[in-house]
């Protein structure tokens, strides 16, 4: 793929291309990570959400509150710089990231699923009570089939978020597409001026949102037209 | 392993750099959104009205920033533009221009969103009535727009709010530059970025207020 890149363009540019492409790996794996594990957080949230006992509710909806409030930089600072300074240990960036990230994700996702099931008139739940169903069974065999479509599309919407969220996780050195390309534009090779690379970077950032973007509004579509 | 947040509230230099912060990260925030509400309102209106070359460049427009992240956005615009065009800014004037192509991007989307869901029969029944499209769009589709659309702006506009901070990066003396200038003088990593948080915190619940009262006094009476 080098020698490709190298062919078409030139010697310092095919080669920093090559290495964007590269760096934007590690975004997609904090991308993943923040998704997958942010998810998990989010249904266990969500669930504590709807649950039928006060202090579930309120536990759910202070995290929600308080991690949708705080700015992703902010997370970033203390839990990559704050935190270790204050308990002495020095933490992994991949770690720090990872984690401000899923805090991040976690509170906006179950956000959105919790709209989606509330979304959901009452008779539903009170079908579920007048064929015996516990609560569990009710959510699983009424409620979250019906969810899904409501949830889908700003689910997908939302991935766009935390890949360009990612973006922030340079400043505590993350090494990822950003902080390559930030090095390449500051340095004084000839051929990687900051409005060379800069835009080299909006294209690849965009070529892994757009799909996403158009994928989410297929499913917008597919979904109300059911409806 | 104690927290000593007095090394920073005793510092009147400390607690002075914070207020300023404060004053810029909110003004630029305000400045940048209403600029970019007001050409975000003329790209999503050359799409509604599909104006030839216009609306395709409107599409393109807002479908590239709603899908790059704003820090690339912010280091092209403060490093790459002044040395292709070589012309010379303060910081906080790219930061401006940055945040204001930042907020076209996301409010355009809306605006657009917003036009094409005008309620069918309302359009109907303004045909019927031989209204031009300039006054249709003026006196129908607008206010629909803007009552339906009042509560996804606000919450993009205090998104944006919070990723704000990175225009530090750059040198503006935004809250978080303050902060990182108190740690690096005082070493209260934790302390330092939890009041930050918290000031971040307090700045989104006054805007969010502030949007809801400006909703009540303007809009809910034409609901």
């Amino acid at each position: 793929m080098q020698e490709l890149l190298l062919n078409i363009f030139d010697k310092p540019l095919g080669i920093i291309i090559f290495q964007l492409i590269l760096a934007t790996r590690f975004t997609i794996y904090l991308s993943l990570i923040a998704f997958i594990g942010g998810g998990l957080v989010a249904l266990l949230i969500t669930f504590l959400r709807i649950y039928p006992s006060k202090i579930f509710n309120y536990i759910s909806f202070a995290y929600t509150w308080l991690f949708q409030s705080l700015p992703l930089l902010m997370l970033l600072f203390i839990i990559g710089l704050g935190i270790p300074k204050f308990i002495g240990k020095d933490f992994d960036p991949w770690y720090a990231a990872s984690i401000s990230l899923i805090l991040f994700t976690s509170a906006y996702l179950s956000e959105v699923w919790r709209g989606a099931i509330q979304a959901i008139p009452n008779g539903q739940w009170e079908g579920g009570r007048a064929l015996n169903l516990n609560f569990v069974q009710t959510l699983r065999l009424i409620i979250i089939p019906q969810v899904y479509r409501y949830s889908i599309a700003p689910t997908v919407s939302f991935l766009i978020q935390i890949i360009k969220g990612t973006s922030l996780a340079y400043i505590i050195g993350f090494q990822d597409l950003m902080l390559l390309g930030k090095r390449w534009a500051n340095s004084p090779v000839i051929g990687s001026e900051p409005f060379i690379i800069f835009p080299i970077m909006a294209v690849l950032y965009f070529c892994l949102c757009y799909p996403l973007a158009i994928y989410a509004k297929y499913l917008e579509k597919k979904y109300i037209i059911e409806n | 392993m104690d927290f000593r947040f007095f090394e920073i509230y005793r510092s009147s230099e400390y607690l002075n750099l914070l207020f300023e912060g404060v004053l810029i990260s909110s003004s630029l925030t305000v400045v940048s959104g209403l600029l970019g509400f007001i050409i975000a309102f003329f790209l999503a209106a050359s799409i509604y009205w599909k104006v030839i070359p216009c609306n395709y460049f409107s599409i393109c427009w807002i479908d590239f920033i709603r899908n790059t992240p704003l820090i690339v956005q912010l280091f092209f615009v403060t490093f790459g533009l002044p040395l292709l065009f070589e012309y010379v800014w303060p910081f906080w004037a790219h930061a401006l221009l940055a945040l204001t192509i930042n907020f076209t991007g996301y409010f355009g989307e809306i605006l657009r969103s917003g036009y094409n869901s005008t309620p069918k029969d309302q359009l109907e029944a303004a045909n019927s009535l031989n209204l031009n499209k300039m006054t249709i769009f003026r006196k129908i589709v607008l206010p629909h727009t803007l009552i339906k659309m009042f509560p996804s702006l606000s919450s993009q506009f205090i998104f944006i709010f919070l990723t704000t901070g990175i225009i530090s990066e750059i040198g503006v003396n935004d809250l978080t530059h303050a902060g990182l200038y108190i740690d690096s003088r005082t070493f209260r990593t934790f302390e330092i970025f939890i009041i930050l948080s918290f000031l971040y915190v307090a700045l989104s619940l006054l805007f969010k207020s502030s949007l809801e009262i400006i909703f009540n006094k303007t809009l809910k009476k034409r609901m």
